[in-house]
């Protein structure tokens, strides 16, 4: 029992962090029709800021991370409004695989930058954890998790009640409509695209203080995000909380019960059979559903 | 004249969630027959089409074609029972020229050709017949409002149908425009095509068809001969509403 | 009537003769290339077939294939599998491996295909993805991920290996091969039932064209190709793993290919693999630190600027007469 408290609370920690590095994704996806295929390189991007910001002037990467959040904002937002935009509306593997060259670049840019090496955070907390009954905590995990909550709420408040945030939901049902509402479409794709790079780089930081990183990861955390906003449902604003929880849980659960890495077969097989019987997702409808496609 | 009707339906229906967009339809067309369908916006007439063409199934009833049970089977096979439609909302095969895009029909007609080159050589009759002519190189990108909605037309003639549904071809048209395509309806039924015209273009439907059938919220109305079911007050009362059709009796 | 049919059959004649002459000038190549510069070029021939293969389903048809490289993987695996275990010769493994993709393609292609757009992409990337943890998680099957060697001398072979010569016509037999099926799929009915599908799927059945198995067979072809070339790779390499042999970047090269060649055209995948690979070798050999990185430059800068591909853009410009590049970023941008 103890063991199964404990796989269980690692599972949710550990699916907060997924949420975190799948909300941005989930975002572009859901209001501009992007699968952005760099975005794990945005997430390791935005660790190795945070790592740079620690050893240059020792700034803590819970301060870091809003850093690399800016630096990474801009970066999206230059990606999205003079490459992206250009393309927005072509077929499907246009805008993948100008997204793949984007991910090429910024994988060997930072190889070249910040070598291959494993590279983590340390911090003079970063061993510290408490314990609830027999049940373990980790304390930077639990932090990370508790980011990805108000992150995701924060997210929610924004798009509902500031303005910028309604002319992005607005952009994102019906694009036409909008421009007539007088909503400068380039600016608020861009705007939302930096937003959703400035997520990736906190979850970054996040990441590099938990485990180690280096650039070749980039691409499993963009596989990562891309099942956990599947599951959770397209454009659903919690549905990368919810779906980065159950894959946390169904892994780590997995892990401990089931042998070798079956557990990966399984989570794709569920991808898959979510895609074919639940395309908005297992949660409740999707948040946009009345997106209009021209 | 066989006695059997090209075209029945029995209670066609069909529920979205909770509303019926065609309820209890049940008609039937003869061969070599012009059937026009009107109604106000939002009384099923597209939704009917889909119905009877395959791409919607009904919620219950049944659609009987050539006196053979077609209830909810694909499009392509109702394509190739000799069914063939237009979209109101055109849908032309935008990557291809005018010309592969009647080709493309004419492969998959039920008696069709294998060979693409004859197909292409064909299609250029098509194209002449609907006033297409010269413009088999183009692509539908580049073609006028009205050339598209002939070129819709023509890909529905390609299948060689022996039950053609017009779904508001003559929509957006200009007066003069609308002749040339009244007289193709003319000659098609003379080669004993049966044809369902769905329009908003009043005159048009009393030119051409031998019956109309008039749909209100989904429901059949009322059918008969054109001027009589045009004349009628619950037809005026539907379209233009009440108070309109008072006025209308008081006047006469 | 007779003059364009003369026409047309002359310009059909082109290709045909051009075929002709690049056969026998890559079999001029074959005695005159040392083994090094005869394995690169055989992989241009392999990538050649692989980026047709592509098209049929992703350019042809209009269904973007993410997962592509599971044919290829599983194509590959089966031959390694029954070479090794079954001893049989690597001929028959060959066909069967393209037959067994194929089927694999028809069985998941079955609920695949209903999906669109990205979902249909991510669909067929997890296929891919879980099905090497599932090749992995099979080691007295496939040797897991420690990989498994095809024999390929002695008598435990019933295959001798080709050698550098041997699969240098081999993949050219399969980029021929491939680039016939893609001529024949461009110009006869199904191809047009393809390209159908591709524009409007509901105007495509209305015209009579079953939609759900022209979809579903363009799949297992493509499938069918994409696992034969696998075999062969796996022949090639002796030794294979799961993370080679299902390599998401296998994918994305042929994607690329055809894509900055021009999809649904014959000639833009055949133009889109001899120029990445020629660019991508020349960068390798020349900047070998930033190759991927300038390489992410140019399929950057092709896809803004010619998002159509390359053949397509020129046979547009050749219509309209309009070969302005900001005429064509307009097409697509913002």
């Amino acid at each position: 029992m103890d063991t199964f408290l404990q796989v269980t609370a690692y599972g949710l920690l550990q699916g907060g962090l997924l949420a975190l590095v799948a909300v941005g994704f989930s975002l572009v996806w859901g209001i501009m029709n992007i699968v952005n295929l760099s975005h794990g390189a945005f997430v390791i991007l935005g660790a190795y800021i945070a790592w740079e910001m620690q050893s240059w002037i020792g700034l803590d990467p819970f301060l870091g991370m809003f850093v690399s959040a800016a630096v990474l904002f801009f970066v999206g937002y230059f990606f999205q409004r003079f490459l992206i935009n250009l393309i927005v509306n072509g077929p499907v593997f246009i805008t993948l695989l100008l997204t793949f060259g984007i991910n090429m670049i910024l994988i060997q840019g930072m190889n070249l930058l910040f070598t291959a090496d494993f590279r983590s955070i340390q911090t003079s907390y970063g061993s510290n954890s408490f314990e609830f009954g027999n049940v373990r905590i980790p304390l930077v995990r639990l932090l990370a998790f508790l980011l990805a909550i108000v992150i995701t709420f924060a997210l929610v408040a924004f798009v509902k009640r500031t303005r910028t945030g309604i002319s992005i939901m607005a952009t994102g049902m019906d694009r036409g409509a909008a421009r007539l509402m007088g909503i400068q479409a380039r600016h608020v794709y861009a705007l939302t695209f930096g937003i959703s790079a400035a997520l990736a780089g906190m979850a970054g930081t996040m990441i590099a203080t938990i485990e180690t990183f280096d650039p070749s990861k980039a691409g499993k955390f963009t596989l990562m995000a891309f099942v956990v906003a599947v599951l959770g449902g397209l454009g659903n604003m919690y549905g990368a909380l919810v779906g980065g929880l159950m894959i946390g849980l169904v892994e780590s659960w997995a892990g401990q019960y089931l042998s070798g890495t079956w557990v990966n077969a399984i989570a794709f097989l569920v991808l898959i059979i979510v895609l074919i019987f639940r395309p908005n997702g297992l949660v409740g409808k999707a948040f946009y559903a009345a997106r209009v496609e021209f | 004249m066989s006695d059997v009707p090209l075209l029945e339906t029995r209670g066609l229906t069909r529920r979205f969630g909770s509303f019926d967009a065609v309820s209890d339809v049940s008609f039937s067309v003869g061969k070599g027959e012009i059937l026009g369908v009107i109604g106000p916006n939002g009384a099923g007439k597209s939704t009917f089409i889909n119905l009877v063409s395959g791409h919607l199934k009904p919620t219950k009833g049944r659609v009987l074609i050539d006196g053979k049970d077609m209830t909810g089977a694909a499009a392509w096979d109702v394509a190739r029972a000799g069914v063939a439609r237009t979209f109101q909302i055109v849908k032309p095969f935008n990557g291809m020229t005018v010309r592969e895009n009647i080709a493309v029909g004419i492969l998959y007609e039920r008696h069709g050709t294998n060979r693409l080159s004859v197909a292409l050589e064909l299609a250029e009759e098509i194209l002449a017949e609907v006033g297409l002519a010269g413009s088999g190189d183009r692509m539908p990108g580049e073609l006028s409002t009205a050339d598209i909605r002939r070129l819709e037309f023509a890909k529905a003639l390609a299948s060689k149908p022996r039950l053609l549904l017009l779904d508001e071809v003559m929509a957006g048209l200009r007066p003069t425009e609308i002749g040339p395509s009244l007289e193709l309806i003319l000659k098609l039924k003379q080669r004993g095509t049966t044809v369902i015209v769905v329009e908003h273009v009043m005159k048009a439907i009393v030119a051409v068809s031998d019956r109309v059938l008039v749909l209100a919220q989904g429901k059949v109305l009322m059918q008969g001969d054109p001027h009589e079911v045009l004349a009628d007050p619950r037809v005026i009362e539907v379209y233009l509403g009440h108070r309109y059709a008072k006025r209308q009796k008081g006047d006469s | 009537m007779s003059i364009s049919t003369q026409m047309k059959t002359r310009r059909s004649l082109i290709p045909i003769a051009l075929t002709l002459v690049a056969v026998v000038l890559a079999l001029v190549l074959k005695s005159h290339l040392p083994g090094g510069e005869l394995r690169a070029v055989a992989t241009i021939f392999m990538f050649i077939a692989l980026s047709q293969a592509w098209n049929i389903i992703g350019g042809f048809t209009g269904y973007a294939s993410f997962g592509q490289v599971v044919f290829f993987g599983m194509g590959g695996y089966f031959t390694a599998v029954v070479m090794l275990k079954w001893n049989f010769s690597f001929w028959l493994a060959l066909v069967l491996s393209g037959c067994f993709a194929a089927l694999f393609a028809i069985l998941i292609g079955q609920p695949l295909l209903k999906l669109k757009g990205h979902y249909f992409a991510i669909a067929t990337l997890g296929v891919a993805e879980g099905m090497r943890e599932v090749v992995i998680n099979l080691p007295d099957l496939t040797g897991g991920g420690a990989g498994i060697s095809v024999p390929i001398a002695g008598k435990f072979a019933k295959t001798q290996y080709l050698g550098d010569g041997g699969f240098y016509l081999l993949f050219l037999a399969l980029a021929i091969f491939a680039l016939g099926i893609g001529t024949l799929v461009s110009r006869n009915k199904f191809g047009y039932g393809l390209r159908a599908i591709h524009q409007n799927e509901d105007a495509a059945a209305a015209v009579g064209i079953n939609t759900v198995r022209s979809k579903v067979m363009a799949y297992a072809l493509s499938a069918f190709i994409t696992g034969i070339v696998g075999a062969s790779y796996v022949f090639q390499q002796i030794t294979i793993f799961p993370e080679r042999l299902f390599d998401v970047e296998i994918t994305v090269l042929m994607i690329m290919m055809v894509v900055i060649g021009g999809s649904g055209t014959v000639l833009g995948p055949l133009v889109g693999a001899l120029g990445l690979q020629f660019v991508s070798e020349y960068l390798r050999q020349h900047f070998t630190n930033a190759h991927t990185f300038i390489l992410g430059g140019i399929i950057i800068v092709a896809v803004i600027l010619i998002p159509q591909g390359a053949v397509n853009y020129l046979r547009e410009g050749r219509r309209t007469k309009d070969y302005s590049l900001l005429t064509n970023i307009r097409k697509y941008r913002l």
